[in-house]
Formats: C-alpha cells, sequence, structure tokens
C-alpha cells in the first residue's frame, strides 16, 4: 500500500519526445487507469514506474520514497503483462513463487502464499500445470497470481486484458475490481479502451500524445469533459460534434438551432465545436429535421445512425426502434447535455 | 493423379539418395565383418561373417591398434570438453548481446560473421604456433582451444539468433520479480534455450570429435593423439589393414549416432509455447 508521484516527468526516445512534463499523484490504494490511444505514452510512463525504462527528468516517488534510480526489483512493485509473460518452463505454483524464491523465502511460507494466491483466482486445480497447459483466461490469472504473491506496494497493469475475447475481458475485468476492493493495494492500469478504464478506474487520467489532458473520477470525465479530445474519447458510442456559431442563444450549425446549456462562458458570434452525446439526442415531433440511415437494436436499447444535412450523428433511445431506414424524424437535444468548445483550442467554454 | 505423379518423382529421386548414403556404410559394414582373405572378394555377404576383427580392436592386438583406448578416450574427452567450453562461451555472450544488450554487442556479432572467411585451414600454423608458445603442444587442452575457438563464432551466431526469440518481457517480468542478471540466465535463460544449446553443443562437440588436420598438427604422440589421426596412420603402410581400419572406423562413427539418437528429442523447439500470445 503506497502512493505513487509523478513529477514533471519528461521522456524521448531519441529525438521523439514521449512525455513531457507529466505530473500526477495517485493516493494510497487508488486505481488509477491512465488511458489514451496508442502511441500517447501510457505504456511508457508505467514502465517508467516499473522501472523498465529510464528516466529522462522529473521524478516518481513510491510511498514517499524517490525511485529513479532504485532498480525494478527493490521498488517493490508488481507487473502484470499484456502478453502475460509467465515462464514457460515453470508450473503455475512456481512461476507464483518465483519471487519468493528469488528473495530466499522459507519454503512452507512460498506453499502458503501461493496456495492464498491461487484460492482468491480459482487456480488451485492448475497448480503442477504449465503455462501452455492453460487458457488465456487462465494464463492471465496466473499472471496476476504472481502479482498478488509477492504483496507489493503497487500493482501494475499493463494493457492485461487486450489478448482475451470479449466475453472473458468483461469477466476479468469484474475480477480485477473485485481483487482491488478485496486487497485494495495502490493500482496503475493502461489501457486503451475506455469502457475498461469507465468501469474500474477510481480516478482516470486521459492522456493524448505525451500529456495528461484530463484527470478525474469517471462520471467528471464524463460529464464535464475539458476539451473535445477528452470528449470523444470518454463515452461509447462517442459524442456527436459539429461545428456551429454561437448566437441569440442557440449555436447555429447544419442549418439548424441548437439549443446550449446554462452557464456556458462562449461569446456572441464565437465559433464553436457542439457536442451531444448519443443518449441525450431524443426523438421528437418537432425539431431538427434527421434521416435514419441505419438502425442497430441491440435488445434493451436501439441505436440509429441518422443524417442532419451531410454530418452523421449518433443517437441512442431505450426500448425498440419505430423508425426505419429511410425514414424522417426530428432531433431534440437535451440542452443541459450539451457541450461547447472553442473551434480553435477544442478548449470547453 | 498429379498427387501420384509427383510422389513418384520424389520417390525415383530418393532412391538413389538412399543408395548414395548407404552403401558405404554398408561397405564399411561388410570390411569390417570379413576376414582380412574376404575382405576384397567383392561378395555382398563375407562367407564366413566374423567379429574377430572387434575382438582384435578391444585387445589391442595389432600394432596400429596398441593405444586404442587410449586414443578413442582422447577423441571423447577433447570433444566432450570443446562442446562444453563452446557452449559456456556461446551461451555467456548471446545472453550477453541478445539479452542485456551490452556496448558492442553488434560489432561481435559481425566478427563473429567475418571470422567465416577465414578458411579454417589457413589458421592452422598461426595456431600451432601459438599452442607452441603457450606449451600446449601435445596436450589434449590445445585441442580442445583451438576446436572452441573455430566452433564459437557459429555457436554464439546460431544462440544469440535463438535469444532473440525469446520474448523479452519474460527477463521484464523477472527483473521485477527480482532476478539479478546471473539468476536471470541461470534460471529464466539457459532453461529455455535447452534445445538450441542441446543443438550447439552437438555441434561442437561433433566438430571436435571429427576433426583431423588440427589433431594432427598439434598432437603427435601415439598416447595423445585422437582416433582420428590413428585412422589415418593405417594406411601409411603399403598393406594396410583394411578390415581393421573399417571396423575402428565403424567403431569410431557409433558415439556420432549415439549422440544424435539421443538428444533428438531435444532438437524440437516449441518449448517456449505458453510463453507469451502468439
Amino acid at each position: 500500500m503506497a502512493s505513487v508521484v509523478f513529477d514533471s516527468l519528461l521522456k524521448s526516445f531519441g529525438k521523439t519526445k514521449v512525455l513531457h512534463g507529466i505530473s500526477l499523484q495517485i493516493t494510497d490504494g487508488e486505481f488509477m487507469v491512465l488511458v489514451g490511444p496508442s502511441g500517447c505514452g501510457k505504456s511508457t510512463l508505467l514502465r517508467m514506474l516499473a522501472g523498465l525504462e529510464e528516466i529522462d527528468a522529473g521524478s516518481i516517488a513510491i510511498d514517499g520514497r524517490v525511485v529513479n534510480d532504485v532498480e525494478s526489483k527493490d521498488r517493490d512493485i508488481a507487473m502484470v503483462f499484456q502478453s502475460y509473460a509467465l515462464y514457460p518452463h515453470m508450473t503455475v505454483a512456481e512461476n507464483m513463487g518465483f519471487s519468493l524464491r528469488l528473495r530466499n523465502e522459507k519454503k512452507k511460507f512460498t506453499e502458503e502464499r501461493v496456495a492464498n494466491a491461487a484460492r482468491i483466482l480459482n487456480l488451485q486445480d492448475y497448480l503442477e500445470r504449465y503455462p501452455r497447459e492453460l487458457s488465456g483466461g487462465q494464463r492471465q490469472r496466473v499472471a496476476m497470481g504472481r502479482a498478488i504473491v509477492r504483496d507489493p506496494k503497487v500493482f501494475l497493469f499493463d494493457e492485461p486484458l487486450s489478448n482475451l475475447d470479449a466475453k472473458l475481458r468483461v469477466a476479468m475485468r469484474a475480477e480485477i475490481k473485485a481483487l482491488h476492493q478485496r486487497l485494495k493495494t495502490t493500482t496503475v492500469y493502461v489501457t486503451h479502451d475506455q469502457v475498461e478504464a469507465m468501469t474500474m478506474a477510481d480516478r482516470i487520467a486521459v492522456m493524448n500524445d505525451g500529456r495528461i489532458e484530463q484527470l478525474g473520477r469517471p462520471l467528471e470525465l464524463y460529464d464535464r469533459p475539458v476539451n473535445l479530445f477528452v470528449a470523444q474519447f470518454i463515452g461509447s458510442p462517442a459524442m456527436n460534434v459539429f461545428e456551429g456559431v454561437l448566437r441569440n442563444g442557440y449555436v447555429q450549425g447544419l442549418n439548424a438551432q441548437w439549443p446550449v446549456p446554462a452557464g456556458h462562458r462562449g461569446s456572441e458570434g464565437q465559433i464553436v465545436k457542439y457536442g451531444i452525446r448519443p443518449e441525450h439526442l431524443e426523438i421528437a415531433a418537432a425539431g431538427i429535421a434527421a434521416e435514419v440511415h441505419v438502425v442497430e437494436p441491440m435488445g434493451a436499447e436501439t441505436e440509429f445512425l441518422v443524417k442532419v444535412q451531410e454530418q452523421t450523428f449518433t443517437l441512442v433511445t431505450h426500448g425498440r426502434a419505430a423508425n426505419g431506414p429511410g425514414d424522417r424524424i426530428y432531433l431534440a437535444p437535451q440542452a443541459q447535455y450539451a457541450h461547447l468548445f472553442d473551434a480553435a483550442s477544442g478548449l470547453r467554454i | 493423379m498429379k498427387k501420384f505423379s509427383e510422389e513418384a518423382v520424389l520417390l525415383l529421386m530418393a532412391i538413389p539418395i538412399l543408395l548414395w548414403s548407404l552403401i558405404p556404410i554398408y561397405h564399411i559394414f561388410l570390411f569390417s565383418i570379413s576376414t582380412k582373405d574376404s575382405a576384397f572378394s567383392g561378395a555382398l555377404w563375407p562367407d564366413k561373417p566374423t567379429f574377430r576383427n572387434f575382438e582384435t580392436i578391444a585387445q589391442q592386438h595389432h600394432f596400429y591398434l596398441h593405444h586404442f583406448w587410449i586414443q578413442i578416450w582422447n577423441s571423447l574427452w577433447i570433444a566432450v570438453a570443446a562442446g562444453a567450453i563452446t557452449l559456456f562461451v556461446a551461451s555467456c555472450a548471446a545472453f550477453g548481446i541478445s539479452r542485456l544488450k551490452v556496448r558492442g554487442g553488434r560489432t561481435v556479432m559481425n566478427l563473429a560473421l567475418f571470422t567465416y572467411f577465414i578458411p579454417a585451414a589457413f589458421l592452422a600454423i598461426p595456431m600451432y604456433k601459438a599452442m607452441g608458445m603457450y606449451g600446449l603442444l601435445n596436450s589434449r587442452m590445445s585441442l580442445v582451444l583451438a576446436m572452441v575457438t573455430l566452433a564459437s563464432p557459429y555457436a554464439i551466431w546460431v544462440l544469440k539468433q535463438a535469444s532473440d526469440k525469446l520474448p523479452y518481457e519474460l527477463d521484464e517480468a523477472a527483473r521485477i520479480d527480482g532476478a539479478t542478471p546471473l539468476q536471470l540466465f541461470r534460471l529464466v535463460y539457459l532453461p529455455l534455450m535447452v534445445p538450441s544449446m542441446v543443438a550447439i553443443g552437438t555441434y561442437a562437440l561433433l566438430l571436435a570429435w571429427n576433426e583431423y588436420l588440427y589433431a594432427y598438427l598439434l598432437l603427435s604422440h601415439e598416447r595423445t593423439v585422437t582416433l582420428a589421426v590413428a585412422l589415418g596412420h593405417f594406411i601409411s603402410a603399403d598393406d594396410s589393414p583394411w578390415e581393421l581400419l573399417m571396423a575402428t572406423g565403424l567403431v569410431y562413427a557409433l558415439p556420432p549416432a549415439a549422440i544424435y539418437y539421443a538428444f533428438r528429442r531435444y532438437m524440437v523447439s516449441g518449448l517456449t509455447s505458453g510463453a507469451v500470445k502468439a
């Protein structure tokens, strides 16, 4: 259990700058998710915390101790890799107990710890098997077991679920979250999947191009994205965004008038990006005319792809669809949930 | 029909190749179970097959065979030592270059490749001179060192290539688990390299076992030469005892065959399956 503090971290690979001064404080016991598109520097940041990458400038502190020059093995961390990275010549039990073996712990102690981790992860029946004899999900659990056995100060996860199929991913997501609630170990979790980030995190750091765009609780990011990047990255299906001009308390765009939220900081005549999430667009008797393009029934809800002028919008309604492709419908945006961003800077206004 | 004709062509090609390889071996075998008089009779099977030749060898009852046991022991000693030292040198080098990414690793690899341009025979005299300076001539160690020198570049090259295929995450996982480089080498790297190591060890061992030129140059006493050199002595006389030469040759060929047979299961890779998602 420990806090983690990144302070003004810089990192370059050759001439390419990958991190431009990252500062981030992770509190004791927190589940922090670093999320962003590939190449945003999130994995590099995690690997620097793990001691697998050098730090060019800035500092990393674990539990108050600066670890810049501390080797991985002395940082008291455990990492779960995307590729599992299990030792193929060792059984599940040997894999999980390897770190204790290196520490010359007593055999009995190691066995107890391994048995305990195996019980938590439902791996008791597989302890004598080799990694090649396990399924993807089981291997992933062994990798987690290896981390649990160490009882580290910080758990690091590097896209641990990307190699699993969709169904297993959802199940493992819940398992990891349950594990965290049980062990309450500080966790840093890297993913490019915003759904994973939303569902698992205490707080999310949305990263882009070597910077943290926004840091906050999942629903904060969802409800009040600070800029266009976060707005479009968080949420599935993604937010609908188009350009317009702020005039007379409306945004004029796509040949229609779009209601704006109260308390926005835009000025009359400003060119803005108008953002509205798919579930905040309603089908109404009157409003903004649109043509239904594709209907995707999903049972509990229905997803529509509709066109306003040439712009495609996604909207989600509860229940079943009454309209089909080619139908003319009217959209009513819920003004209080709309977002306005400055067109030039992309910042929330 | 097309498949049948393809197989027929392959078969027609395979038969001569098979005969080409097997007939000399059969010839050796035939000689080794013939008496001196019937060896050159040209028959496909001797009138009176005999194991006398092998008895003569085992009891060292011939002028050329007086030191048979010590000579085969020399061959074995040198081959095993050369194999072991080559493996040690090459696995350390490959680990350093491929996994620890030491500075200058690329240069070492290029130099290793460069040694292929120099024929072994070209180095024989300088090597003789060097061994002489160190006072190693006529000792088994001289041939071992020479063989390690010749086998190492190829061994390093092959093991480095094999090391590169091991997932790097394993090293990172081990480092986080608390492994020092030496523990990483011993507990993670070596076990995963076993198939390649067996292949390379066998290569170096057989290279030394079969070596003639260097053995002939560096070792000159009857009690220090290897069996390969001793076999060469057989044909220095006008009436060579061919049946004994062939029988000794057959004995000499058995250990490599046994080694191949014993280690064949290691030659297949696949030990790394399950380490990381493919």
